[in-house]
């Protein structure tokens, strides 16, 4: 389902991002364009077979986020290669593509399909979507006037109606008040113990251990274990104390 | 992909393609083998004086053309009623009468230009020597007509002297004047393209069917050609392109009262405001100048306004590039598509000056979508351009502030072109929207279509500025995610 061989992925970092020609050209001039090269990801090879679930752990800037960009199609790998078969879809960030000037009837539309589902999927699951937000009338009013709760509740609802081949999640999301909060993370689990390809990365080992069929440990761009849920989990949690 | 589906696809092409080719050859046909021009004339400066019996007044010029079809020169009464004819007779260098038109003097106002049409078109052939020569069968002193002639041309405010070669120059009675007959020639030329449109547009049809041919097989092997993935991409974006297309057109005017009516208002109240300017300040000899400034707004706004938009499509999009996998030139394509809903609003109060001022509504409007194309084309590309420097380069939104500005006073939009000096203009039509600009002038106004040249100088100009940008774009879209 998901090969990737060899992946990676290399930034390069000036000090001062330049960020207009009269700087370039100055800099250039000065001979002070400095690049740092800095590895975000190296050598990363793994291969997830069809209904697997694959966690990924590590600390903060391990390249965690970086390889589901690469996955998901974002962003190129500087070298080496990902192949995947299937539709991904990405639950990143909820609300990315929300225009707080369209009311929710619409919005859910547009972030629909900008997620990549159909027209015909998105009419047939409406009704599904609006309710599982439990928005009622709101629906038809614009995003500029819904409480925060509200938007990320739409977000959620859209975000999960999705019967994807791969699914990325970066951490569980668990948005609203107390029991919307307990309906999303059940969804959450529905959808990941539901037979699909998953990719998930959390910080939450517990959550890992309960769900990961294989998990990888990333630090700092390397691959540090990858294999068995309990081995590598307990690995990591002995390397933290 | 679904073989019967394309079988479908490339019927329907085929189809529309022959109703294409044939629409086109009923409302573009005589443009394709015919083409219509005429003689610059001289200013008049003097009469030759009274044209009696016995006087002739001769004129001899080259053929520059196939055809003959009418005259018109200015003829003075002496602001009297009289009731001889002036004869006009195109002769031969053989001097063989070629034919012959006559003016009857009772229906001639004094000092108008006047009509002399010959029944049938004098054949000419380009290159060779022949005369007009003017007399009247009837004329005698007190009732007779005049003509006149001169040695200057007039641009824009400037009387200019021109060189006229001894032999050109008019004769009275044997006798060389000093000047030019003030005469315009009324000419058509036979063009060879509207002989092989047939074949042209059959071998065409062919190849496009060969091609289809083509793709039916490579399906069938399962070979996957770039147009089948064209048309997969298509099939798999279209709603996620229409759903962006309608957010623009949504929001860009939720908040006003007039909301949509913007689109109509704005092209109108900019061509009043213009209209007042420039034909009060600047008095523009232009016919119809409304509608002249009304197409070149309508365009230039468009093309303004989808390169503004994709200018800042990718920038403005950066949350989403960095989160969701689409593809990246889904963004400018989207920007410039709801420009162009824009640009079909616009297109009404296009009409309605067009019906208002008595433009003829003639069935060359059809080839309009054409124009329309070409510049949707030449903007995407620009756009497609200006949105990757823009990753780049934040600079690029102010500098393009600048040049649009400029683009919009080098192209002739409230002028004519012809105040643009002989000495810049291949430097001049270097601009793809002046051929834009004047394929659409020449189907609104003049009711004809354009000469086939102009359609291919279209294409050129809209298409390779695509595939730069698209290029450009193409080989700098990795990049993109690093730098937002």
């Amino acid at each position: 389902m998901i090969k990737a061989d060899k992946v990676s992925v290399k930034y390069l970092m000036t000090y001062d991002r330049v960020k207009s020609i009269k700087e370039y050209l100055v800099q250039l001039v000065k001979g002070k364009i400095q690049y740092e090269e800095f590895w975000a990801l190296k050598n990363i090879s793994f291969e997830v077979k069809r209904g697997e679930v694959l966690g990924i752990i590590g600390h903060n800037g391990a390249g965690k986020s970086t390889l589901l960009k690469v996955i998901s199609g974002i962003l190129k790998p500087t070298s080496g290669s990902v192949k995947v078969n299937g539709v991904v879809v990405p639950m990143l960030e909820l609300g990315s593509g929300f225009d707080f000037d369209l009311t929710g009837r619409e919005n859910i539309f547009l972030n629909g399909s900008i997620l990549g589902y159909s027209e015909k999927f998105l009419k047939e699951k409406y009704d599904e979507i609006v309710e599982f937000s439990e928005l009622g009338q709101f629906i038809d009013v614009p995003l500029r006037n819904y409480s925060s709760g509200m938007v990320m509740r739409l977000a959620f609802s859209i975000a999960t109606m999705v019967q994807p081949d791969i699914l990325i999640v970066d951490e569980i999301l668990a948005v609203g008040d107390a029991d919307f909060k307990e309906k999303s993370k059940k969804r959450m689990l529905e959808l990941m113990g539901g037979g699909t390809t998953v990719l998930f990365v959390s910080h939450s080992l517990e959550q890992i251990r309960e769900m990961c069929d294989k998990v990888i440990w990333l630090d700092h761009g390397q691959m540090k274990m990858i294999g068995d849920t309990q081995e590598v989990c307990d690995a990591y949690a002995g390397g933290m104390e | 992909m679904d073989i019967d589906k394309l079988k479908k696809g490339c019927f329907y092409a085929l189809i529309c393609y022959m109703v294409l080719a044939v629409t086109f050859y009923l409302v573009a046909g005589e443009q394709l083998r015919f083409k219509y021009s005429q003689t610059d004339t001289i200013t008049p400066a003097q009469p030759v004086g009274e044209i009696v019996q016995g006087v002739e007044v001769r004129q001899p010029f080259v053929a520059q053309a196939d055809e003959l079809l009418s005259l018109s020169l200015r003829i003075s009464t002496y602001g009297r009623d009289n009731s001889c004819h002036l004869q006009l007779a195109i002769v031969n260098d053989m001097d063989e009468i070629l034919a012959c038109t006559e003016i009857s003097g009772q229906y001639v106002i004094d000092n108008t230009i006047n009509n002399a049409i010959f029944a049938e078109p004098v054949q000419l052939k380009q290159g060779e020597n022949y005369s007009l020569v003017i007399s009247s069968p009837d004329g005698a002193p007190g009732n007779a007509l005049t003509v006149w002639f001169g040695n200057t041309v007039t641009t824009a405010r400037l009387e200019i002297a021109k060189q006229i070669a001894p032999e050109r120059q008019l004769l009275l009675n044997g006798q060389p004047l000093d000047g030019e007959l003030h005469c315009q020639m009324n000419l058509g030329t036979y063009l060879w393209y509207g002989d092989f449109y047939w074949f042209f547009a059959g071998g065409l049809g062919i190849l496009l069917a060969a091609y289809c041919l083509y793709l039916l097989r490579a399906v069938k092997n399962g070979r996957i050609s770039i147009v089948l993935r064209l048309i997969a991409a298509f099939q798999r974006y279209d709603y996620l392109l229409r759903q962006l297309i309608a957010r623009d057109f949504k929001t860009k005017y939720k908040r006003s009262i007039l909301g949509v009516f913007w689109s109509f208002l704005n092209p109108l109240l900019t061509m009043s405001v213009q209209y007042v300017v420039f034909s009060t300040l600047f008095k523009s000899d232009i016919p119809n100048f409304a509608l002249y400034l009304l197409i070149g707004i309508v365009c230039f706004n468009f093309f303004s306004e989808a390169v503004g938009m994709a200018l800042t499509s990718i920038v403005g999009n950066a949350a989403l590039i960095t989160k969701v996998y689409v593809p990246k030139y889904i963004y400018p394509v989207s920007r410039v598509l709801s420009s162009t809903v824009n640009l079909l609003l616009s297109l009404i109060p296009l009409f309605a000056v067009m019906l208002f001022t008595g433009a003829a509504v003639r069935p060359a409007l059809l080839l309009l979508p054409f124009g329309l194309f070409c510049l949707l084309v030449f903007s995407l590309g620009v756009g497609m351009f200006l949105a990757t420097t823009m990753v780049f380069f934040r600079d690029t939104q102010f500098l393009w502030g600048v040049v649009s500005m400029l683009w919009m006073y080098i192209t002739p939009i409230f002028y004519p072109e012809s105040i643009i000096p002989d000495s810049i203009m291949p430097l001049y039509k270097c601009n793809p929207l002046y051929h834009i600009v004047r394929f659409i002038r020449i189907i609104m106004m003049d009711g004809v279509s354009p000469e086939p040249k102009a359609y291919c100088l279209c294409l050129l100009v809209s298409f390779i500025p695509l595939l730069l940008g698209a290029f450009i774009f193409k080989k700098q879209q990795d990049k993109f995610v690093l730098n937002l």
